[in-house]
């Protein structure tokens, strides 16, 4: 893979079943993404109508095969999927329930769903498996010697099947994760094969969670196989992320504080990512591979689009 | 070097915590919005008179707000937008006595543009049909005397007055374009096609510069899905705003049902090796629940893809 490759996370546009469900809306916010200077998407995964860009069976629905999907995309200027972003927390199959990457029963289920992934990508130029590896903080606590065991074989399972197609798995750690500290992020790493299976570092996830990303870069840099670069302004100073049903509570209502948003564009005033820094450190550490722009939490996906398609056009294409 | 430089005519509203705004709003819209041109690969913005004041009183001078756009990618005003759809006091353009008046407004518009380059002067020619109907050769006749009137001003700060013709408008038929043509002065007024508002109007864009392409100063590039089929171009009080036929009259550029030929048109500008501005337009983008940022950028998108390939 050429050096560093910058792709857009499709996720602004909130997918649901009956919102941005439409082949004609997406090409607006693939068109969008394309002409703000990213050509390539990373999209989610996820089953039938509730994700319809993440599933065999509405590509194949909408656009008639895999083959079909790709051409759809080229037609709106969009030449590959970086990555599939993988949860097993959310309903990957239309009979399935939310799986859970700690628990061992889950474990065949969960492999079985990713081979339809391992296909999406290699066929639509993609080469990582961004998995949320762990459970959130609030249902496990610190993760367990136990816990981190299962975890560590099911994405090394999971990574010797992917690099067979040439995949490799990238570990996201969101700013909700059991997996919080940078001894827990080492012990998981520890754990898993260095050949299949990587960190995936999400700027704002991580300032938000009380990391900072550009001590975990340099600190794993051999390790980090993915970066999503997003913006946030604010930190988890009352410790709200590890609380009872985080998800709502914290990410999704604000917390306490209400905050109406967590996320936001790179270059946004009072944004607590240095962004340069984080590019510069990884040009020295010989990363190779891709830099997704993500702007989940937005109200306005285009322009969000657009201004990050600014900033790294501006700020950051010349460190590259 | 390109023949064609894209522009961006400036109608953009976003929803913010406050409602929908304005870039004006504050600098920091504006910052949003000119980077969002920025990366889009706009060159230039094309603005309304009575925006002017507005970046003087963000920016200190025209000049200013300039260099906060050159400083994010995007390098000048190109073209002032001029219009008077009511026919208020001082400003029917059918009427000679008014026309002392509407020079002088026109000349305080080129007089605050002074410290900038600005190109053109656009302006719709007359007011709403029905404030001025009948129309007959006599009003085009006068209307004709106050456009070169106006062009020998705009001559003399470096700018072009160009026609934009409104569907709406008093001048919209090819028997009405062409009297006004043959009555002003082509060193003077210049044509400006709007391809929306002609389509709409029954006219075809393409055929109307490839007769007049030698006067032709730009372009606004947007779409319609619909043709005036109910003569609301003559219906009170506001053809373009309050249709009750058609809720949305105009798109950006690569909707499905737009009518508008855009490949057909580049065709000819090549034909005729046009060189100079193409603005984007799509007022109106946001009826019906879209929105400015996704049009313009769905719109660029379909420049750069589509019509660049067939000249650039």
């Amino acid at each position: 893979m050429p050096g560093i490759q910058f792709a857009y996370a499709l996720n602004a546009w909130r997918p649901t079943y009956d919102t941005f469900v439409r082949p004609e809306q997406h090409a607006r916010a693939l068109k969008t993404v394309s002409v703000s200077g990213f050509r390539a998407v990373e999209l989610n995964c996820g089953a039938g109508r509730w994700e319809p860009l993440g599933n065999l069976e509405m590509m194949e629905a909408n656009h008639g095969s895999i083959a079909g999907f790709a051409a759809f995309l080229r037609s709106c200027g969009i030449d590959a999927v970086s990555s599939y972003f993988f949860d097993p927390g959310v309903f990957l199959s239309r009979a399935g329930i939310p799986l859970a990457a700690g628990k061992s029963a889950d474990r065949a289920e969960i492999v079985e769903r990713v081979h339809e992934y391992l296909i999406l990508l290699s066929a639509l130029g993609g080469n990582r498996l961004v998995v949320k590896p762990a459970p959130a903080y609030w249902r496990t606590g610190a993760p367990s010697k136990e816990l981190l065991r299962n975890i560590a074989d099911l994405w090394n399972e999971v990574g010797e099947l992917a690099t067979k197609q040439g995949i490799q798995v990238a570990m996201h750690l969101d700013c909700l994760s059991a997996v919080r500290t940078e001894h827990a992020i080492a012990e998981l790493l520890g754990a898993t094969d260095a050949k299949s299976v990587g960190l995936a570092i999400d700027t704002a996830e991580m300032v938000l969670a009380g990391l900072d990303p550009l001590a975990i870069y340099n600190r794993f840099t051999g390790r980090v196989n993915h970066v999503q670069f997003k913006d946030v302004l604010l930190r988890d100073e009352l410790s709200e992320a590890t609380q009872t049903n985080a998800e709502l509570n914290f990410l999704s209502s604000g917390g306490s504080r209400e905050v109406t948003r967590w996320f936001w564009e790179m270059g946004t005033t009072g944004g607590l990512v240095d962004f340069p820094a984080m590019l510069s450190a990884m040009q020295a550490g010989g990363y190779r591979g891709w830099i997704v722009v993500e702007s989940d939490q937005t109200p306005y996906p285009a322009t969000s689009a657009m201004l990050n398609g600014w900033y790294v056009k501006h700020k950051l294409a010349s460190l590259t | 070097m390109p023949n064609l430089r894209w522009s961006y005519m400036d109608h953009w509203r976003e929803r913010s915590p406050r409602g929908l705004i304005t870039q004006y709003a504050s600098v920091r819209s504006m910052d949003r919005f000119i980077k969002q041109l920025a990366v889009l690969g706009f060159e230039g913005i094309d603005t309304f008179f009575f925006s002017l004041p507005q970046f003087d009183a963000m920016f200190g001078s025209l000049a200013k707000f300039e260099d906060f756009m050159r400083e994010r990618g995007v390098q000048k005003i190109v073209n002032v937008f001029f219009a008077k759809p009511n026919a208020t006091a001082g400003f029917a353009f059918h009427e000679r006595s008014d026309h002392d008046n509407i020079v002088r407004t026109c000349e305080t518009i080129m007089e605050r543009c002074r410290d900038i380059s600005v190109e053109g002067l656009i302006v719709m020619p007359t007011n709403t049909y029905w404030q001025m109907e009948p129309v007959d050769d006599e009003k085009i006749a006068i209307i004709a005397e106050l456009w070169n009137r106006v062009g020998e001003m705009t001559r003399r700060y470096g700018a072009k007055t160009s026609i934009h013709h409104e569907f709406w408008c008093g001048i919209r038929t090819p028997e009405q374009i062409d009297r006004f043509y043959e009555l002003t002065d082509p060193e003077l007024v210049y044509f400006f096609c709007d391809t929306a508002q002609h389509v709409i109007a029954h006219v075809d864009p393409v055929a109307l510069y490839e007769k007049y392409h030698a006067r032709c100063s730009g372009f606004h590039f947007k779409d319609t899905h619909n043709l005036d089929t109910t003569a609301d171009f003559r219906r009170p009080p506001d053809a373009e705003l309050l249709s009750p036929t058609v809720e949305r009259w105009f798109w950006e550029m690569g909707t499905s049902g737009g009518l508008v030929d855009f490949p057909a048109l580049m065709h000819a500008m090549k034909r005729h090796a046009y060189q100079g501005w193409v603005a984007l337009e799509h007022d109106k983008a946001d009826i019906g629940g879209s929105n400015y940022a996704e049009a313009t950028a769905v719109g660029k998108w379909y420049a750069d893809n589509v019509l660049t390939p067939i000249y650039r």
